[in-house]
C-alpha cells in the first residue's frame, strides 16, 4: 500500500452557529487520484480551504506527510508541497499565460530549479503552450481551467488539490481536462479531485471520499460509492414510503 | 533596445540634465527641479501602489515626516560635516525614521485591502500632520529653519536641481531592480489577486510590508530633501494633501504599475500645469481637472498603457499578414 500523503482525523470547522465540516476523517494515499464529491454546500470547498490554511480548523487535525499543518500560513504550505487549482479561476488577468505560471514557478517548493524549464514542462502536460504569451484576461473557460493547473503544478507540488476544474466545460473540454489530470498524476502528483461531472469522477478516480452536510458518508471505490444507498439518499433524497392501504 | 544604446542613451540624458540650468534660467531650472522631485515621489509611490496595488492616499505623511525629521536632527544633535555633506545624515536619518515608521504601522494597516487601506492612509497623514502641528516640541505650527548649504557660489536653485535629478535616477534605478526581481514578481502577484498568491507560495505580508517600508524610505529622503530645498516650513507646507493626490495622478496619467510611467505622467502633468497653463492663473485648475479626467476617461490605462495596447496590435497585425 502507497504512503499516506494526507490525512485528517476529527476535522471540524465551525462558522458560528453552522457546522461546515463535522468530524471528518480521510487518508489520502500518495500517486492516487482520490475523489471528493457531495452535494453542494456539503462542505467540500472548506475541506480545501482548511487544507491550504485559508481557515483555521475548529477542531481536529491535518497532518501532510506526517506533519501537523497547524499554525503553518498558507504559502508555506504551498512550498511543503500542496497546490490548489480554484473552482472559481483565479488568474492574474495583467499578466501572460507564461508570466502566470512562472509566479508558480518562482515563489513554490523552495529548490534550485530552471524556473523556464519549470513552466515549459507545465505548459507542455496542460496542452497550453501555444498560448503562453497571450493575456490571461479574455481567456475560454477551458483555458482558464487549463492555466489554473499549469499554475499550481508550478509549484512543484506532492498534491494538487483541484476543485471543480470540469465545472463549465462542454464534454470535449471535461475529457481534455481529464487527460490533463492522468498527465499531472503521471508526473508523480497526487491529485485530490471535487468535482460534480460523476462520469469524470468515476473514470479516474482510485476512491472516491463522499461528504453530505459537512459529516462523511461514504468512502470506496467509484462503483462501491456509486451504489452506496446513503449517496444516493444524499444526492437524490430518501425514497417516499407507500401509505400502508 | 540593446543595452550599449540604453547606455548611450542614459549618458546622454546625463549629459543633457548636466548642462541645461546653464541654458533655461532660474524659473525653468526650479520647474525642472519640481519635475524631478515629482517624478521620483511618483516612482517612489508607484513601488506600493503600482506593483503591489496598495493605493496609498496618504503618502503625504513621510515627505512631512522626514522634512521635520531632518530638521529637528540638525537642531537637536546639530549639523555633522560642512557645506553640501552636513545634509547627509539628517536625510538618511529622516529615510531611516519613516521606514521604521512604516515597519510599525504596515502589519495592522497592510491587514486592510483596496479602498479601506486608501483611507486609512489618508487618516495616519491627517493624524501625524495635526500631532505635529499641535505638539509644541514639533514646532510644526511656527515653522522650522533648514538651511541649504550649497556649494561656493552655486545658486540653490541648481544646486537642488542636481540632488533633485540625482534622486530621480536613483528612485528609478530602484524601481527597476525591484520590477525585475523576485520582489517585483511577488508584488505583482498580490496586486493581481492576492489570495492566489498566498496559494502559490507568495509571502505575501512580508513582500507587502517591505514594499511599503521601501516606499516610505525614499519618500521619506525625498522629503528631507524638500525640506532643505525650501528651508522653511510649517506642517501645512510639507503635510500637504495635493502632494499625495499629485503621485497618484501623475501614474494613472503615465501608467499606473509600469516603469517609465511616473515619469511621462509627472512629465505631462506638469508642462501642462506649469508652462503651457500658467499664462490662465484664474481658470488653469479649472483646466488641469478637465484635462485629467479627460484622459483618465480616454485612456485609463495611461499613455504608456495606450502606447502598449497600440503597438501590440500593430504587431498582431504584422504577424497576420507575415503568415
Amino acid at each position: 500500500m502507497n504512503e499516506i500523503i494526507l490525512s485528517g482525523r476529527g476535522v471540524v470547522k465551525h462558522f458560528a452557529g453552522l457546522t461546515a465540516t463535522d468530524n471528518v476523517d480521510f487518508d489520502i494515499p500518495a500517486g492516487s487520484i482520490y475523489g471528493l464529491i457531495g452535494p453542494n454546500g456539503a462542505g467540500k470547498s472548506t475541506l480545501f480551504n482548511l487544507i491550504t490554511g485559508y481557515y483555521d480548523l475548529t477542531g481536529g487535525e491535518i497532518r501532510f506527510k506526517g506533519t501537523s499543518l497547524a499554525g503553518i500560513p498558507t504559502y508555506r504550505r504551498n512550498q511543503m508541497g500542496i497546490a490548489r487549482a480554484f473552482q472559481i479561476s483565479k488568474p492574474f488577468p495583467a499578466l501572460t499565460v507564461r508570466e502566470n505560471i512562472r509566479v508558480g514557478a518562482i515563489f513554490g517548493r523552495p529548490e534550485k530549479v530552471d524556473h523556464e524549464k519549470v513552466v515549459d514542462e507545465a505548459l507542455a502536460i496542460t496542452g497550453i503552450a501555444d498560448i503562453a504569451d497571450r493575456t490571461a484576461e479574455g481567456l475560454t473557460v477551458g483555458t482558464l481551467r487549463k492555466l489554473e493547473i499549469a499554475r499550481a503544478i508550478a509549484t512543484r507540488p506532492s498534491l494538487l488539490l483541484a476543485d471543480e476544474p470540469c465545472a463549465g466545460l462542454n464534454p470535449t473540454e471535461t475529457q481534455e481536462m481529464v487527460n490533463c489530470l492522468r498527465n499531472v498524476r503521471g508526473k508523480g502528483i497526487t491529485v485530490w479531485l471535487v468535482e460534480h461531472d460523476m462520469k469524470a469522477v468515476t473514470s479516474i478516480c482510485d476512491r472516491i471520499l463522499v461528504i453530505d452536510a459537512g459529516r462523511k458518508i461514504a468512502e470506496g471505490t467509484p462503483a462501491e460509492v456509486v451504489s452506496n444507498p446513503n449517496v444516493i439518499t444524499a444526492y437524490l433524497g430518501a425514497p417516499i414510503e407507500e401509505p400502508a392501504a | 533596445m540593446n543595452r550599449s544604446l540604453a547606455l548611450l542613451l542614459g549618458l546622454a540624458a546625463i549629459v543633457v540634465i548636466a548642462v541645461l540650468p546653464v541654458w533655461i534660467g532660474p524659473f525653468y531650472t526650479r520647474v525642472a527641479q519640481l519635475f524631478f522631485f515629482s517624478a521620483a515621489l511618483a516612482i517612489a509611490w508607484n513601488i506600493l501602489g503600482g506593483f503591489s496595488g496598495y493605493w496609498s492616499f496618504g503618502h503625504t505623511v513621510f515627505i512631512g515626516m522626514g522634512a521635520f525629521a531632518a530638521a529637528h536632527f540638525v537642531t537637536q544633535i546639530g549639523p555633522i560635516g560642512s557645506g553640501p555633506f552636513s545634509m547627509v545624515l539628517p536625510i538618511l536619518f529622516a529615510g531611516l525614521l519613516c521606514g521604521l515608521f512604516a515597519l510599525v504601522i504596515a502589519y495592522p494597516i497592510l491587514r486592510l485591502r483596496g479602498i479601506y487601506f486608501a483611507i486609512a492612509m489618508l487618516g495616519v497623514g491627517q493624524v501625524i500632520g495635526e500631532l505635529v502641528n499641535n505638539i509644541r516640541w514639533f514646532q510644526g505650527g511656527v515653522g522650522v529653519f533648514l538651511a541649504a548649504p550649497a556649494p561656493g557660489g552655486m545658486p540653490p536653485e541648481d544646486f537642488f536641481y542636481y540632488i533633485f535629478a540625482a534622486l530621480l535616477v536613483a528612485c528609478l534605478i530602484i524601481s527597476v531592480v525591484v520590477r525585475n526581481s523576485r520582489f517585483g514578481y511577488a508584488l505583482l502577484a498580490v496586486r493581481e489577486d492576492e489570495d492566489t498568491a498566498m496559494m502559490l507560495g507568495v509571502a505575501t505580508e512580508r513582500y507587502k510590508i517591505l514594499a511599503f517600508v521601501l516606499s516610505a524610505t525614499l519618500v521619506g529622503i525625498l522629503g528631507a530633501v524638500y525640506g532643505y530645498s525650501v528651508g522653511y516650513f510649517t506642517t501645512y507646507t510639507v503635510f500637504r494633501l495635493d502632494f499625495s493626490l499629485n503621485m497618484i495622478v501623475f501614474c494613472l496619467i503615465g501608467g499606473i504599475g509600469t516603469l517609465f510611467g511616473p515619469v511621462i505622467g509627472t512629465a505631462v502633468m506638469l508642462f501642462l500645469t506649469q508652462v503651457l497653463l500658467s499664462r490662465f492663473l484664474d481658470i488653469h485648475l479649472l483646466i488641469t481637472g478637465a484635462l485629467v479626467v479627460a484622459i483618465i476617461l480616454l485612456v485609463p490605462g495611461g499613455i504608456l498603457g495606450a502606447l502598449k495596447q497600440k503597438f501590440a496590435g500593430r504587431a498582431a497585425v504584422r504577424k497576420s499578414v507575415e503568415a
